[in-house]
């Protein structure tokens, strides 16, 4: 498993697995796979960090959460947005590019100097 | 890519139950995710051990992780139950609501009954809160205490206020208390350009305000130095007179105003609660205060007392009495050991608010209790309601019940139904209080202290909510008895259908609660019956004169003008022409036939009691008897219409000083027994010469209240004779004019004009009929009585309705039953003669349970009754008269159905 170079941004996590859940329901580890994936294991999410924000999310009524079967056929806990989830995704994204425009801006301000 | 999508079986997703299945759920999670991490790795060519190494590195460690899950998932559990319950609450109400929409005329019976009796209730609360309950509106209230002392050798009941020197003597020496506080309630005139006007006074000492735990709200309060005999004149405005008079001008404070013809600075404004004991008054003065006076035995001073902290008033009462038996010893004279033994003379401390209570305590309790028991009764009724409806209901119950609804669930759904109704019933309850409450305070019943504090407060709103709450959960409970008795629905539904004869148990609980509803009734028409009875005979006593047709008024002529300082019977002689001058002028009135006047009206001013010296007798200051001396002037007799023997003083003898008094019968009865009394010679104050002589004797007359006994007066002219002064001359009195028109007020304008004309400065207050004098005297009766009678006719009334339902819901329920009996040759008449001989079963049960009650119970009315025994037979024996009609006449209209059943028709159907 490569090191890796970026830590996570505080409240960037939520952000991933809305996003991440918005292509249909999955089970904790599948979220984590596909996050790895997506990003080429350039952001490593642990578990520890996963699953609280997964259940304060089902708290929050972000999420929603049912027992169904993996494709190995196991009993797995499967995550899905809710409508309110939906919402909340729309509101994060528009939040993180407004944050990463005002940082871009700065960063070119510097350069300019 | 795995997302685990497929082979999903979707499922109910339910919130675990439990703690530890909380618990299961989060460690399957957690494994499933272990286990896939593990065959993932092992797919990528590490072994088992290396993969799980791997995996426990990379997690760190699971209990962690497994704690922080169930810590928010518990949370999320109770946060989803709370949000059931809720939904639950919403769908039952609506469920309730929609349901009593439809039963209108079920809803509207049981709110308007449980409006009714919880209204009731609410209103007397709101009262007694209002009257008992509540502290006085004074900061220090739970340690002020009343001081007055009991003279048990003088009369009975009697009770002194405070002297002067007691009140010096007291303050000095008292361990127990912090300090002393006089008070009087008084009048004064409050002279204008344009007119005078009686205002009520408050003279206080310099320490009130600050023994009660008020601030001015204005300016400053008084001190001892205002009680001085020559302080400069000074007076404090009470807050609403300031606001109302003054038009809340803070300019007033510094000016100077006319009091009874003195000007007196205004030195501040008191703050908007503070009043003395039950008495508004509008203006305070300083009372007129020397610790160097001589002491006399005199005692009309109101006296209130601080507790020291800590101190109770048992501890205040021993040291006051310790404080009395000093008081021969410091004042030899004024309290001689002769005295304190003949009279008794003793000290009695209580808290304040037994003595601005008074007797209401006791009255008020009383009304609660039977309003309490109206409550009881409309409850009763609207039990029995709910019992049919729970019999009507039961196949709809047992349908869903074998259809597998849940108990608790039901139950729910029939608690919320009730408690919409009984809270509906609330907000009924407390708008009927609310206007019980303006039409008593429109009503103003004198009877009744502190009125003017009288508010629905949120006490009496608590307990028309707890009250409802309460109906509402009982009454929701009532079907669920039957729920829980009978287990199997199944059955049941298979038997009901046809023949519903069953439920004997349900119709044994209606005529129960009938019964006792009967008997609950019983009592309280026993106690309105003896009420009533006691207010006819109250009404019916001959007073010993005629209040028809007598306007009365007061005159306060300024001290300063008509009471000279001079000696012998000249100080008396403004006063007196004066009321000749007055007298003339108001005979001359059309319609007048006659006018009289007095310093102690009947039934409205005490007698007064003063030594009376008899010639002939050997009274001492000791022993001489204490009887009422009141200054009447010629015309009082005619004008009341008390009858009297011998001959009236007329204003010549006034004038010529004769000495010619009038005495009461009582009096007369009481000092020359078997004698002839006219001739005879007394006098106050001295035991020598000169007397005064008795030229008439008036009939019997009662002036201290019609249950009290006979007086026992002098009627001593308004000029004394030379050598025995009376007290001071008499610049208040009060006038009575007899007159032939039918409203005696219609002259009231009229005597106005008069006063103000020979006078400026001199105020009328008070004008009123002797007819509402002699109404005032019974107010406390007639205020328990009107009330009394209120709660009697409600219980009445729902007694009847509660038995009627009763009797008429058998006849549908026998039915059946009289079908059998008419088709095997029973009479119409028989079947009506059974139904009515039921209803009258079920009323005689309650009857002779409430005659029981009513024996053991109107005992506690005995302090409100007057002439009636508690047990009067008269009353008892009436109320169970009517009863027994109410059972026979409530059974009329079901006895008629029953005899039209059609036999046949019953026949078929079974």
């Amino acid at each position: 498993m490569p090191d890796t170079d970026l830590d996570l941004l505080r409240g960037t996590l939520d952000l991933l697995i809305l996003k991440t859940l918005s292509w249909g329901p999955m089970h904790g580890l599948a979220v984590l796979r596909w996050i790895e994936q997506v990003t080429e294991q350039r952001l490593q999410i642990t578990e520890g960090a996963l699953y609280p924000a997964l259940h304060r999310m089902e708290q929050k009524g972000w999420l929603g959460a049912e027992w169904g079967y993996s494709d190995r056929n196991r009993e797995a806990k499967f995550y899905k947005l809710t409508a309110a989830g939906r919402r909340q995704l729309t509101a994060e994204l528009s939040k993180w590019s407004r944050y990463t425009e005002a940082v871009n801006l700065l960063i070119a301000a510097q350069g300019a100097r | 890519m795995s997302n685990g999508r497929e082979g999903k079986r979707p499922r109910l997703f339910r919130l675990p139950t439990s703690r530890r299945r909380l618990r299961g759920d989060i460690d399957r999670e957690l494994r499933f995710h272990i286990e896939g991490r593990i065959e993932e790795l092992i797919a990528s060519g590490l072994t088992r051990e290396q993969a799980e190494r791997e995996v426990t590195l990379r997690f760190g460690d699971v209990s962690v992780v497994r704690n922080q899950l169930e810590e928010i998932d518990t949370r999320t559990h109770r946060r989803h139950e709370l949000g059931e319950w809720r939904n639950a609450l919403a769908r039952d109400f609506t469920q309730a609501l929609r349901g009593l929409v439809h039963r209108r005329a079920f809803a509207g019976i049981v709110v308007l009954t449980l409006g009714l009796g919880i209204g009731a209730t609410t209103a007397i609360y709101a009262l007694l809160d209002a009257v008992v309950l509540r502290p006085l509106p004074y900061p220090n209230a739970a340690r002020l205490v009343y001081i007055e002392h009991p003279v048990p050798g003088v009369e009975t009941n009697a009770k002194w206020r405070m002297s002067q020197a007691g009140y010096f003597f007291f303050r000095r020496n008292s361990s127990a208390l912090e300090d002393i506080a006089l008070y009087n309630k008084g009048e004064a005139s409050l002279v204008t350009p344009d007119a005078a006007e009686r205002v009520r006074a408050a003279d206080v000492s310099g320490n009130f305000f600050e023994v009660v735990g008020a601030r001015p709200f204005l300016g400053r309060s008084f001190t001892d130095a205002d009680n001085r005999p020559n302080a400069a004149p000074v007076a404090m405005l009470g807050y609403a007179f300031w606001r109302q008079r003054f038009n809340g001008d803070s300019r007033v404070v510094g000016t100077s105003v006319s009091l009874g013809s003195v000007p007196v600075t205004i030195i501040g404004v008191a703050p908007p609660t503070l009043d003395l004991p039950d008495y508004q008054a509008q203006v305070w003065l300083p009372l007129e205060l020397d610790p160097n006076a001589p002491a006399i035995n005199s005692h009309y001073l109101d006296a209130i007392g601080r507790l020291r902290p800590g101190v109770t008033v048992a501890a205040a009462q021993a040291d006051a009495a310790r404080l009395t038996s000093r008081l021969p010893e410091a004042f030899p004279v004024a309290y001689s050991p002769g005295f304190m033994r003949e009279s008794r003379f003793g000290v009695l401390v209580s808290p304040l608010r037994n003595i601005v209570i008074g007797g209401m305590s006791r009255t008020l309790w009383i009304l609660l209790g039977a309003v309490s028991i109206v409550m009881l009764i409309a409850f009763a009724n609207v039990a029995n309601l709910f019992l049919v409806r729970a019999e009507a209901r039961r196949r709809e119950t047992d349908i869903r019940l074998a259809l597998g609804a849940d108990r608790l669930h039901l139950a729910s759904h029939y608690i919320t139904e009730s408690t919409l109704l009984s809270l509906i019933g609330g907000v009924l309850a407390v708008g009927l209080a609310y206007g019980a409450i303006r039409i008593l305070l429109v009503l103003n019943p004198s009877s009744v202290p502190r009125l003017a504090e009288l508010s629905l407060s949120w006490q009496a709103g608590v307990v028309a909510l707890v009250l409802s709450l309460g109906a509402g959960t009982v009454l929701g409970l009532l079907p669920l008895t039957r729920l829980a008795l009978r287990g199997d629905s199944v059955s049941s539904l298979r038997e009901g259908g046809r023949t519903q004869t069953a439920s004997r148990g349900q119709l044994g609980a209606r005529s129960a609660l009938v019964v006792a509803q009967m008997a609950l009734a019983v009592v309280l028409l026993a106690a309105a019956g003896l009420m009533v009875r006691s207010f006819q005979r109250l009404r019916s006593v001959q007073p010993g004169f005629d209040a028809s047709g007598v306007l009365t008024f007061e005159v306060s002529l300024p001290y300063s003008r008509y009471a000279p300082y001079v000696r012998g019977p000249a100080a008396y002689l403004p006063v007196f022409r004066y009321h000749r001058d007055l007298a003339q002028q108001l005979a001359a009135l059309p319609g007048v036939t006659s006018v009289g006047m007095t310093q102690a009206l009947a039934l409205k001013d005490g007698d007064g009691c003063a030594l009376v010296f008899v010639k002939g007798k050997s009274y001492t200051r000791e022993n001489a008897p204490c009887v009422g001396n009141v200054i009447a002037g010629p015309g009082y007799f005619t004008t009341l219409g008390i009858p009297v023997r011998g001959r009236v003083p007329t204003w010549a003898d006034v004038d010529d000083q004769t000495g010619a008094v009038v005495v009461s019968k009582a009096l007369a009865d009481h000092m020359w027994p078997g004698e002839d009394p006219i001739g005879k010679e007394l006098r106050p104050n001295g035991s020598g010469a000169p007397w005064y002589h008795v030229v008439g004797v008036t009939g019997s007359v009662l002036t201290r209240g019609l249950d009290q006994p006979a007086s026992e007066i002098v009627y001593y002219p308004m000029v004394p004779i030379e050598g025995a002064p009376l007290w001071s001359p008499p610049t208040h009195m009060t006038v009575a004019i007899r007159t032939r028109a039918t409203d005696p007020l219609a002259l009231a304008p009229a005597a106005r004009r008069i006063v103000t004309t020979i006078d400026r400065e001199v105020p009328v207050a008070n004008v009123q009929t002797m007819q509402t004098i002699v109404e005032r005297s019974t107010a406390r009766t007639t205020f328990a009585m009107l009330l009394m009678a209120v709660a009697g006719g409600m219980a009445l009334v729902l007694s009847a309705v509660g038995i009627y339902g009763v009797i008429s819901y058998t006849v549908t329920q026998r039915r059946p039953e009289i079908g059998v009996r008419m088709a095997l040759g029973a009479q119409a008449a028989q079947v009506g003669r059974m139904i009515v001989a039921q209803s009258l079963r079920v009323a005689a049960a309650g009857i002779a349970i409430g005659l029981v009650g009513a024996f053991a119970t109107t005992r506690v009315l005995q302090s409100l009754l007057f002439g009636v025994s508690p047990t009067d037979p008269v009353t008892l024996g009436g109320v169970t008269l009517v009863l027994v009609m109410l059972g026979a006449l409530a059974a009329y209209a079901p006895a008629r159905r029953a005899t039209k059943v059609d036999p046949v028709e019953v026949l078929r159907r079974e």
